[in-house]
């Protein structure tokens, strides 16, 4: 039976017909309640279900291989402890609920700090990046250099506030080389998305769906 | 001559960590320390402020916190001033996360709100309603879009949606305006079944994503974009609120201009000894 | 925008062109599959580096770091795309005998692609017969939240130094700081900018970048099926329609006609 499920051919009917459920009333004028609308949010809160359920499972896979980490005591098994320890302390939290008590508080006082920090950390690479990338190397780089340039000093607020004509050239380079630049990656992507999805659904993407061994 | 030479090397190939340290310097020292800088307003602020300050008690308006908490911190400025002016036109809310971190934001802003919603008498239920984390992937987009309460049933809370202002909301079409504030986890959803169905949208993104949102304003498809925690500061300056924006903005500005002076040393040394140092030699 | 120029009965407004133009293109890119025409395609830097990158790796006797992305939306086009990479950088490691790193994590979705990637991996030494060489521990779970993953994959980069770092795949913000900590310790830095706000800032910190369409392109690129390689050529056709309605709703709405502002409205 499960060898049934995981045919190649069941895998793809099933992404065909998600594919077309959720397809087909985006483009048709039909109603919220019409019967292929209905049918479209259900499967997608099926999937959604589903996901979580993957989820749950993944976590016990998690549960499952630190465990055998710590009974081998292979190196880094401490660490395991540590999040199998987190992983049980987060559920009977959860338990307690979300809103108050102390799965609130470990999502405020410990995550939200530690993920804000993190993040913030990522000005000094830009910085670093930035000062390292602008050299004049030549002549295209130069022009990229002066537009990076004016760019950088539009962005800081002050310089607009004492040279007012910064602000249209800031813009100028915004909207005009900075948009066709977006629009180009845009299109392009959404293209190639389009193209490598088709791909999928013909079933071509071997390796990607699980069927890489299938193929040689 | 060396001693030049040395100069120009060290200008061509310091250390990375000095950027990092002069960084958290002008970082730090203008927080520490606050001054005040005057700031200009940029027409995109302007825009995004026409479009808020034109909602009515009529005006339904789903916020959309699609950021984690880290994001959150580029993005406070835009998100405190905006649904401040909101509160104060009387536009009805509903809000939603699209990131499990980011459950605990709302409340959060919620809170910093506290003095306005408590003096226009803003109530749970009847001018806002908080759904919680309902846009887990596209998928949870689409489907709020096609049936809302066919997809949500309860807010975060756990309590039912019916009876409350959620009554009026249908599908994609019941919506007045969608401000989604940013990291860029479920904007393309949004767009992808709200905006370009025709449901009003406006964006506050982080820094790095302008780029790419402005098309999306040039076409219609956002009616207004506010950028980054800049363009929150001027919204804070426009609404005549100073917070987080306006506080963060001289250290915004410092840290550019260190970001140019390096630019402009880091050119000097690659003229005065990695360009000398790369030429042939001989003939 | 403008009025719609046109409308097909029965197709909600607006979504007439989108509809025809989604139908031309998944009927082009089947014709070119069902063809197997052999068609020229420009080199991609970026994809052709991946070899010289495994290449340099095994040689120097240093693992080679490949990431797949963080997985926001679970299986999107862009993790798809960026495990078809992956899986190339797995065959060639596994042909070389070279470590492979895979860090995995990021999201509380990428839990769910995690085992899709461990069984590429597994694949890829299988079929080189070199399946007892698989190691778990090298698809190492940082964290299903996006900066302790980060730590957790500079932490990597920092202690094993690899040789090359590959990143693929949906990666967001934290693939500044990999990239840079990636060129700090002087291994080849490959990037694809799937988050395209990411695009001009990785271009800054990697040696190659895969821009726009080369990444979800890779697999049919990387691809020995002629085929497949040609449905690439659909790309070109529809950058070519998308030109040339810029350049003549350009000249055409600067002549005082919305003709193509309708068009595509409708």
């Amino acid at each position: 039976m499960s060898a049934f499920f995981r045919s190649k051919e069941i895998q793809l009917a099933i992404l065909i017909l998600s594919f077309l459920a959720v397809f087909i009333p985006y483009f048709l004028n039909i109603p919220s309640d019409h019967p292929l609308n209905v049918f479209s949010t259900k499967l997608i809160l099926i999937a959604g279900i589903t996901n979580a359920f993957t989820l749950a499972l993944a976590v016990y896979s998690q549960f499952r291989r630190g465990l055998s980490f710590v009974r081998r005591r292979a190196r880094g098994y401490i660490f395991k402890i540590y999040m199998m320890t987190a992983i049980i302390l987060m559920l009977i939290f959860w338990t307690m609920g979300e809103t108050t008590g102390p799965y609130h508080w470990v999502m405020y006082a410990i995550i939200t700090p530690l993920s804000s920090v993190n993040y913030s950390i990522l000005v000094f690479y830009m910085a670093s990046t930035g000062a390292r990338a602008f050299r004049a190397r030549n002549a295209k780089a130069l022009l990229l250099l002066i537009t990076g340039f004016v760019v950088l000093l539009y962005q800081a607020p002050l310089t607009g506030a004492i040279f007012p004509a910064i602000n249209p050239l800031g813009l100028y380079f915004g909207n005009t080389f900075a948009m066709a630049a977006g629009r180009m990656f845009l299109i392009s992507v959404t293209v190639g998305a389009i193209v490598f999805g088709v791909r999928v659904l013909m079933g071509k993407e071997t390796q990607v769906l699980g069927f890489g061994s299938e193929k040689e | 001559m060396s001693e030049k030479k040395g100069l120009m090397r060290f200008l061509a190939e310091y250390d990375r960590r000095i950027i990092y340290l002069l960084i958290f310097v002008v970082v730090i020292g203008p927080l520490l320390s606050p001054f005040i800088l005057p700031i200009s307003v940029s027409p995109d602020t302007q825009a995004y402020y026409n479009v808020i300050d034109k909602l009515g008690p009529n005006d339904i308006v789903m916020v959309v916190f699609d950021t984690e908490f880290s994001g959150f911190m580029e993005l406070q400025s835009g998100i405190l001033a905006s649904m401040r002016v909101m509160i104060e036109k009387g536009a009805k809310m509903v809000i939603a996360v699209s990131h499990p971190e980011a459950t605990g934001i709302p409340e959060l802003v919620l809170n910093q709100l506290a003095d306005v919603i408590s003096r226009k008498q803003y109530t749970y239920g009847k001018d806002y309603v908080y759904l919680g984390y309902i846009f887990p992937n596209e998928a949870a987009v689409a489907a709020t879009a096609q049936d809302f309460h066919g997809a949500v049933r309860q807010d975060y809370y756990g309590k039912s949606i019916e009876g409350t202002l959620l009554d009026k909301v249908k599908d994609w079409s019941s919506w007045s305006l969608i401000s989604d504030y940013t990291t860029g986890i479920q904007s393309q959803a949004l767009i992808n079944h709200y905006g370009l169905r025709g449901t009003p949208m406006i964006v506050n993104c982080i820094g790095v994503m302008v780029a790419t949102q402005k098309p999306y304003v040039s076409s219609g498809i956002y009616k207004a974009l506010l950028q980054s925690m800049r363009g929150g500061a001027e919204l804070e300056y426009l609404i005549g609120v100073p917070g987080p924006g306006l506080t963060a903005m001289n250290s915004f500005t410092l840290g550019h201009y260190v970001l140019i002076i390096f630019i402009v040393l880091g050119n000097i040394g690659y003229f005065g000894y990695t360009r000398y140092k790369q030429k042939p030699t001989g003939g | 925008m403008g009025a719609s120029l046109f409308g097909i009965p029965g197709i909600a407004s607006g979504k007439s062109l989108g509809l025809l133009l989604d139908i031309l293109i998944v009927l082009i890119v089947i014709y070119y599959i069902r063809s197997g025409k052999k068609l020229f395609i420009r080199r991609v830097s970026g994809l052709d580096a991946i070899e010289e990158a495994v290449g340099r790796a095994a040689e120097m006797g240093k693992p080679v770091v490949c990431s797949f992305g963080i997985a926001w939306n679970g299986f999107d086009y862009w993790t798809m795309a960026g495990l078809a990479i992956m899986a190339h950088v797995a065959r060639l490691s596994a042909k070389t005998g070279t470590r492979l790193i895979v860090p995995t994590g990021g999201s509380t979705a990428s839990m769910i692609v995690r085992p899709v990637a461990e069984e590429i991996v597994r694949t890829a030494l299988m079929l080189e017969g070199r399946e007892d060489e698989f190691n778990p521990n090298d698809l190492p779970f940082m964290s299903d939240q996006q900066y302790a993953y980060t730590g957790g994959y500079i932490g990597i980069l920092q202690r094993t130094k690899p040789a090359a770092v590959i990143m693929t795949g949906s990666h967001a913000s934290e693939a500044m700081n990999i990239a840079e900590t990636s060129n700090a310790i002087g291994a080849i830095t490959i990037t694809s900018g799937s988050y395209i706000s990411n695009v001009a800032a990785l271009a800054c910190a990697s040696d190659y970048i895969l821009i726009g369409e080369e990444a979800p392109a890779a697999s049919a690129y990387l691809s020995d099926d002629p085929g497949l390689r040609s449905s690439i050529r659909c790309q070109d056709i529809f950058k070519w329609i998308s030109i040339a309605l810029l350049v003549l709703g350009l000249i055409t709405f600067n002549a005082g006609s919305d003709f193509f502002l309708r068009l595509l409205s409708s």
